[in-house]
Order: C-alpha cells, then structure tokens, then sequence
C-alpha cells in the first residue's frame, strides 16, 4: 500500500466512525467537547503538598458539577507534575495547551514556576488563574491581561498580619525568611509596614532553604529580647522551626507571627503550634453557611479539614465556572471581558476582581492556632478580619496607600 | 559564657545525627567501593518507621531499638538482591542504581505516609529544658549527643577490638586477598550494608522528634554527609567523627556569627582540607 492510498483509507474511516457516533455525542463535539482546565501542578517533590491540596480541590468540584458541567459541557481536569521546577512547569503548560487544547491554566504551585509560565501566556492565548502563588511581582511588574489572582497574595498577607499588630502590645520584633524571593520580599514588605505602625524591627536572620537545625536562629532570636519572631519560611522549614524553638522553650518568651499559618504545620508540629499567629488566606472555620457546607463536602471526600490552598482553588473554579457561564462560551477574550470587574460569592465572603490589574479583592485575616477538642489537630482561630479595600496593593503595585 | 557553651551543643547536637548517617555512607564506601546515593533515604525511612512505632505503642523508646534493625535488613535484602551484581560494572552503573532506589523509596514513602509532615514527641522525660549553670538546654538535644558519642565508640571499638571487626577492616583493604584467605567476602558486604543502613535508620528515629519525618529529609541530610565524608576521608570511622564535628561546627556557628554565609561555609571548609589533603583527614593516599 501506498502512503497516499494508506491516507485516503484512513480519512474515509474517519468520517465513517464519526457518522457512526451517536448523536448526543456528536452534538458535544460540535460545541468544542469537554471544557478542559490543565493543571501544571508540583504533585512530588518538597512542595508536592501544595500540588495535591490544588487537586483535592479540583476532584471536589469536579463532583458538585457532575451531570451539570459548565454550558452544559463537561469539565476535563488535566494534571501534569512539575516537581516544583520552573522549567518543567513551562514544558508541561505547553504541552498541556498544544497536545491537549487546554484554554485555562491553573494550580501552579511555587512563585518562580507562575513567574515562568504566566510569561508565556499571553503567546499562547490562555488564561493562568493563581490560586496558590503570592509574588506580588505577578499583579504588578509582570502582569498581562491573560492573568488572573483569584488568592490572597504575599504582601496582603503580609499586610493583614501588620494591621493587627498594630493595634497590638508587641513592640519589638526580628523578622525571619527563607533565603529566596519570598522569604526575603516577605520580610521586606514587613518591615516597611510595621516601622510605619512606629514598632521597631530588631534583627533580621536569612536562613538557607532546607535548613535541619534552627539551633542558632533560636538563639539569637533570644538575646534579641525581641516580643515576636515574624517566620517567612516555606511548610517545611516553618514546621522545623515550631518544634525546635518549642524545645528551647523560646515560643513561651518570643510569640511566633506567621506569613501564612496553614493546617500542614499545625498537623505536623501539633499542641507545640498552639498560641502562633498569623496571617491566612484561607481560615477553614470561617462561619459562613457556604463555608460550612463546603468544609463538609470536603471533609466527606477526602477525610481531611481543606488547608488554605484547597479553600482558594475551590474558589478560583467555582467562579471560572460562573465567568464562563456568564460570558456564553469558552472563548478566552470573551472570558476575560466577562471576569473584569464581576463579582464572587466566595467560601468567607464576596470577591471581587478588578479590572486594572485582575487581583480578586477579598477579605484579609489574622488567626492564631487554638486546641479544640473536636479537631485532631490545633486549628485557626480568627483574631481580626480586614476588608478587602484595607489589604489589597494600590493597582499593579505591591505598596498599600 | 553561656552562650558560647550554647553554640558548642548545638555543634555538638548536629555532629551527633551527621556522625550516625555518615559513619554508614564511609564504611559502605570503604568495604563495597560504592558511593550510595540512597543512603539518606534509609534516614528518611528511620524517621518514618519511627513516627509508625510511636504510634502503635505509644512509647518513644521501642522505635529506637526496633526500627534500625528493620531498616538494616531491609538494607541487607535491597544489597543483596540489586547491588551484588553490578560490582563489577562501571562506577556509573552502582550510581543510577542507588539513585534510582532513593526515587522509589521515597516516591512510596509519600504514597504510604502522604504529603504532610510526621512529627514525634520525645519521651516525657526529655522533654523540657535542663539547667547546666546559667544555660538551659534541651534535654532531647543532650540525649542525641550522648547517643552520638555512645555510637562512635562502640563501632570504634567494633572495627578496632573484635574479630569481624578485623574481617571487615580486611575486606576494606584488599577484597581478593581476603577472599583467598577465606574470608566470605559476599557476606561481609551484605552484612556491612545492612549495618550502614541500620546507623542511618537509628539517625533518622533520633532526628524525627527534633525535625519531624518529612519527605526530601534524606536528599538534605546526603549532601552533608557526603561533605562529611570528603572532609574525614573515605573509609575512615575516625574520618567520619572528625568530619562531622567540622561540619556541625561550621553549620551551627557559621549561621550564628556570620549568618550570610551560612550556605557556603561549610564548602569552604571542605575545599580548604582538600588543597592540603585531596584525600581527607584520615583517609589513605590512594
């Protein structure tokens, strides 16, 4: 057989399974077939924790719209695992959004690897919706209009925790980051908030990534007769940190301040974590009736209380679905029209995302780590909630007015 | 003065847990000439099995004395049924294959355990402080030097004072001599792995109460070990000591005094050491 006579067969056999396919079938594939969302997660690896909550929340949103689907079509998750590396990640989105047509990037886990493929983005003609990353640099220097924040980021962490120190008695703090951009920004921006507030910062430490043994940090952090250590410092890390400072006794004299205190620490360090507080993104016990409904949900699911990045890639889905429903198809300038500028019923309350630089204005909370007897572990206590005009930048800024 | 004394434990606490892993990566070198890049998992695996016997008892103690042996046999059974054939092979050979091992164990740790850290209480009665004049110090961190100290100079006196001792030091010297002179040289090599992987188990209970068991534990505590190693010398018990006590030192007081430097200190101590002795401290010129 010959190359051509092996084509014209094949084509013929084509069309002929297509003609033989059932009519409902047909019918989804004139409109475009499924609504595919790729998912360049980091599923192994040191942060592979982040990866997974971001899919945990995917398989329960996949099951609230079984049957419904979004336009009537169905909605197709694609994951790929970036191990957390930059480059992966981009290779990974490309072959996710040419191999697989994907139009909707998401659950992209570390700052560098959404800096790597948000560039890329606005080549492709696709959507990257963070729910996860908190650079600030993604809504400011380096934002496109195909990006979208749906999440809390870094500096409105950092500035929801500023707020109500303010008010607080501490005066004198040391400020702890991991020696990379987060850690350090985080820090930064801390310190320029809290010198505002008229406290003072007493040292500064840059501990490596990855480090064992916080015995030193511990030490100083003591003769600094500080009231409060502020810890920029990534799952892991901030676990360590908990657990030696609490055998050194050091969390009794110098009150731990979290950039973010999530539910994967308080499991890990467990009563130790008690009386830490901190910024969160997400508190699972905001009482809310869709909150409750939604930690119920989860909880059936998945047998375990959803951390901050479930809550907020929850969220980030929910209101993709609705901004498509709304805009009538998935066409991607479409989409983004109808996103700017709407408006979310989100788990702990109403979202908004702004035109100028599509950073979702939400609600900003400080929560400190409590016992309760009904949970396995400590769990976030809400201490304060700041509107969403108090702790989000000025646009396509990191700076607050 | 308190603060000095400080510092000291704390290097002393981390020589403690580098001595335990290292001790095993040098002798494993020393008797199988293989450099075992999944060494740290076996770490990594004492922390685990460690954090699944605290919660089945209850108790602290039981892992520290059930775990290493069952990290050494599986250790035994891995060596046995991949290592022993390729000793012959290319070093490049023994290399992808421990590498390739730490991927598995690790890749079915996190299938077991899951993604979230493990932690570990230590038992009531080191928990706490204790008061040494004007210095309180963690009464864990004492036991993990003591344990440090006690199994340095028992694997000491192992090598130097008894008869396997002596097979396995002349198996490290020359492998086809000792197998003329009949020594079982397959079974030595199992058993010295078995025994490499049952110190790192024994490290990573020891660890788990101060860092947690957590996935990428055994990556992290490799690259210092290797250092350990490079700097006492391959093959050298005395070697690893020395070592871990340079690299504690550096660690600990490099973060302490000049915290900028943290990251690198300790690699300019090792290039230090080999421009004077490419071979280490008490390793043998080759």
């Amino acid at each position: 057989m010959r190359r051509r006579d092996f084509l014209q067969v094949a084509v013929a056999g084509g069309v002929g399974a297509s003609l033989g396919v059932p009519a409902f079938l047909r019918k989804t594939w004139a409109q475009g077939g499924p609504i595919k969302i790729g998912m360049p997660a980091a599923l192994s690896g040191s942060n592979a924790q982040y990866g997974i909550q971001a899919k945990r929340a995917a398989e329960l949103f996949s099951k609230d719209i079984k049957g419904k689907g979004i336009l009537g079509r169905p909605v197709e998750f694609i994951y790929e695992d970036t191990g957390g590396d930059p480059a992966t990640a981009v290779r990974k989105a490309q072959k996710l959004v040419e191999k697989d047509g994907v139009k909707f990037l998401t659950g992209v886990v570390l700052s560098s690897e959404a800096l790597a493929v948000s560039a890329k983005c606005p080549e492709w003609k696709v959507i990257f919706m963070s729910t996860i990353n908190g650079a600030g640099a993604l809504t400011a220097k380096a934002w496109h209009r195909y990006f979208f924040r749906v999440n809390t980021s870094g500096p409105m962490g950092a500035r929801a925790i500023s707020l109500y120190l303010a008010e607080g008695p501490m005066k004198r703090f040391f400020a702890l980051g991991s020696d990379y951009a987060w850690g350090r920004d985080s820090v930064a921006s801390f310190t320029t908030q809290i010198t505002a507030a008229k406290k003072e910062v007493v040292g500064t430490d840059y501990p490596p990534v990855g480090t064992k043994d916080f015995a030193s940090y511990i030490a100083k952090i003591r003769q600094s007769k500080a009231d409060g250590v502020y810890l920029a410092l990534p799952g892991q890390d901030a676990t360590i940190y908990l657990k030696q400072a609490h055998q050194f006794g050091l969390n009794r004299e110098v009150k731990p301040i979290m950039e973010i205190l999530e539910l994967e620490n308080m499991k890990a360090v467990g009563d130790a974590m008690v009386g830490a507080i901190g910024s969160s993104r997400y508190p699972f016990t905001v009482d809310t009736p869709k909150n409750r409904d939604f930690v119920k949900r989860f909880h059936d699911l998945h047998g375990v209380y959803p951390d901050m990045f479930d809550g907020e890639t929850y969220e980030g889905l929910e209101w993709l679905g609705q901004v498509i429903q709304k805009a009538g198809t998935d066409d991607v300038e479409k989409v983004i029209e109808a996103w700017e500028d709407s408006s979310y019923e989100g788990l702990e309350g109403p979202f908004f995302m702004r035109k100028c630089d599509h950073q979702a204005v939400q609600l900003g909370f400080a929560v400190e780590a409590v016992k309760d007897p009904k949970y396995p572990h400590p769990i976030p206590k809400i201490l304060a909630t700041y509107p969403g005009e108090k702790v989000t930048p000025k646009c396509r800024t990191e700076d607050f007015s | 003065m308190a603060n000095l004394g400080e510092q000291l434990l704390n290097a002393l606490t981390l020589a403690g847990l580098l001595f335990l892993v290292s001790a095993g990566l040098s002798l494993v070198f020393g008797i199988l000439r293989v450099v075992n890049f999944a060494h740290g998992v076996f770490y990594m695996l004492g922390a685990y099995l460690g954090y699944t016997t605290v919660m089945l008892t209850g108790w602290f103690w039981p892992a520290l004395v059930i775990v290493p042996p069952v990290v050494g046999v599986l250790g035994a059974l891995l060596e046995s049924s991949t290592l022993r054939f390729i000793y012959r092979r290319p070093p490049i050979y023994q290399l992808l294959l421990t590498f390739g091992l730490a991927l598995i164990l690790e890749e079915a740790l996190r299938i077991l355990y899951g993604p979230t850290a493990k932690g570990i209480d230590p038992p009531a009665y080191l928990q706490g402080a204790f008061a040494l004049g004007t210095l309180l110090y963690p009464r864990y961190r004492l036991f993990v030097i003591g344990l440090g100290l006690v199994v340095a100079v028992a694997v000491w006196l192992f090598l130097r004072k008894t008869r396997a001792g002596l097979v396995i030091r002349a198996v490290a010297q020359n492998s086809e001599m000792a197998d003329c002179l009949g020594a079982d040289v397959a079974r030595v090599r199992t058993l010295v792995f078995g025994a490499a992987c049952a110190l790192a188990g024994l490290g990573g209970v020891a660890a788990a109460p101060m860092t947690t068991a957590y996935l990428g534990m055994g990556i992290g505590v490799i690259v210092d070990a290797f250092v350990v190693v490079v700097i006492g010398g391959l093959g050298s018990i005395g070697g690893s000591i020395a070592g871990s006590l340079i690299v504690g030192a550096a660690q600990t007081w490099g973060a302490f005094y000049l915290p900028e430097t943290a990251m690198v200190i300790m690699y300019a101590v090792m290039g230090a050491i080999l421009i004077f002795r490419p071979w280490g401290l008490f390793g043998e010129e080759e």
